[in-house]
């Protein structure tokens, strides 16, 4: 074929120019703004922030027998404390319980919960099968918290919608829940140790969670 | 959608409502002046104490009786055989997936439900193969709890119900009933009717086992884990996934109270 642009060919690729164009405009007229702000560059800090976390997933899951559960304790650690806002997390889960204890407490219990966190992950995630996650964009909630949404796809498999509730701290976009399905980790906590509170106290919660990440190493073992 | 079809989607929900009223009216007694507005504040568990009893009791006959035979049933039985039985019940019961799309006025996702029932039932053999998700009628999940949420009613007290069922809701017992007549295996009375109906129960329960252990790896209260997990889930499917945004704000309710004195601190 001729490859060299002759008049006509001119002609037609400026109207093809024009057409797109106009394409262009149309579609940037057509889309509603809230769609608009959905991908402007502030929400592009929080999906890092979880494609980021899914990396380092991927990573661990890719390594898992290698690495045992301790290795991917070690590496899921220092990720999972930089980017959860774990003081926030603690704070929401205890609910109105987190006036009742004093900062020591506060402070041990954030420790402990990070642990907690660390331990379950490393321990569900202990083998790759092809997994990866989806991008499916982002949402703004009230406060300033946006939720972030993505898709854990797994061959052979139904996908789980996996999707972030974000908080924006000093230090960036941090995660403060993990949603699978529309079951949100934070609600689900905070159900289940106000019930563990009520009847065993605050030290009886603290004694559980020590024994489930005790359970999470033994059983993973 | 068109101003025809808007109509019979009408009269459907209106003959439907009337049917199914009655047994409501029954079921949701003093659940149903509660409003969605004051939802989140009322105890979603009033019936906690006999709800553990039952929960209990399911507990203790599904650790020793279903879940080791679904666990057998995993381990030796085929992928490909398991999804046989997963497909071909999935489709027996797909009639109620048609009916609540139509009810809830999805009538694009009706029609390809219903397409998606005529294809797995004939060139699906009998529903045994999901042929129809290639071709683009893929499933979706409805059923009549969903339906009468999207109708206004409230959700009412969470209920477990013993043997089998599970974790319910008073606004999710009626579904119970629209499953069961629009199961064509509710009209069949035939010596092979035992053996099906124990195949699907230990066939469903198999599919669970991923679920349960996370669970009991995960919950520190299996009972409270159940039922928030369940409760959010039902949120989560009546909005097709994409629940209102406001929804994330009762989590913070105390905490965001609690701002201001952070600041004094």
């Amino acid at each position: 074929m001729n490859m060299k642009p002759t008049e006509s060919h001119r002609v037609v690729i400026s109207k093809w120019k024009d057409y797109l164009l106009g394409m262009l405009l149309a579609t940037s007229l057509v889309v509603p703004l809230p769609c608009l702000a959905q991908d402007a560059g502030v929400n592009d800090d929080a999906q890092q922030v979880v494609s980021g976390f899914h990396d380092q997933l991927l990573g661990v899951m890719r390594d898992a027998k290698t690495l045992g559960y301790q290795g991917r304790y070690d590496k899921l650690h220092p990720s999972i404390t930089s980017l959860f806002d774990t003081p926030t997390i603690a704070k929401v889960i205890l609910s109105r319980y987190w006036k009742e204890i004093n900062d020591q407490e506060k402070e041990e219990f954030i420790k402990l919960f990070n642990e907690l966190s660390t331990a379950t992950y490393a321990s569900r995630f202990d083998g790759y099968n092809g997994e990866s996650f989806a991008n499916l964009g982002s949402e703004e909630l009230n406060k300033g918290r946006l939720l972030v949404k993505t898709e854990l796809q797994q061959p052979g498999d139904e996908p789980v919608r996996m999707d972030y509730l974000m908080q924006r701290t000093k230090e960036g976009w941090r995660i403060i829940s993990v949603i699978a399905d529309g079951v949100n980790d934070l609600s689900l906590k905070r159900a289940e140790y106000a019930v563990i509170i009520r009847e065993k106290g605050f030290s009886g919660l603290v004694e559980e969670i020590r024994k489930k990440i005790a359970d999470s190493k033994t059983s993973s073992d | 959608m068109n101003v025809a079809s808007t109509g019979i989607q009408k009269n459907i929900s209106q003959a439907a409502t009337l049917c199914l009223l009655a047994i409501l009216l029954i079921l949701t007694g003093c659940a149903s002046t509660q409003t969605r507005k004051t939802a989140a504040d009322i105890d979603p568990d009033p019936l906690e104490s006999a709800n553990r009893i039952f929960y209990n009791i399911n507990e203790t006959l599904d650790r020793n009786f279903l879940k080791p035979v679904a666990q057998v049933y995993a381990d030796h039985m085929p992928v490909f055989m398991r999804m046989g039985v997963t497909n071909f019940f999935a489709n027996l019961s797909y009639g109620n997936v048609i009916l609540n799309s139509f009810l809830q006025g999805k009538v694009n996702d009706g029609m390809s439900d219903t397409m998606r029932f005529v294809l797995n039932s004939t060139l699906g053999i009998g529903g045994l193969v999901d042929v129809a998700t290639d071709i683009g009628f893929v499933a979706h999940k409805e059923d009549f709890g969903q339906t009468l949420a999207r109708w206004g009613f409230a959700r009412g007290a969470y209920l477990y119900i013993p043997i089998v069922q599970g974790p319910n809701s008073v606004r999710d017992v009626p579904d119970m009933a629209t499953k069961q007549l629009l199961n064509p295996l509710t009209y069949i009375t035939s010596i092979y009717l035992l053996p099906v109906t124990a195949l699907n129960l230990i066939n469903t329960r198999a599919n669970l086992l991923d679920e349960t252990n996370i669970r009991d790896e995960a919950a520190l209260d299996p009972y409270a884990f159940t039922r928030e997990a369940y409760l959010q889930q039902r949120e989560f499917l009546i909005y097709d996934g994409q629940p209102p945004a406001e929804g994330y704000d009762t989590l913070f309710d105390e905490y965001d109270d609690g701002d201001s004195e952070l600041i004094i601190e």
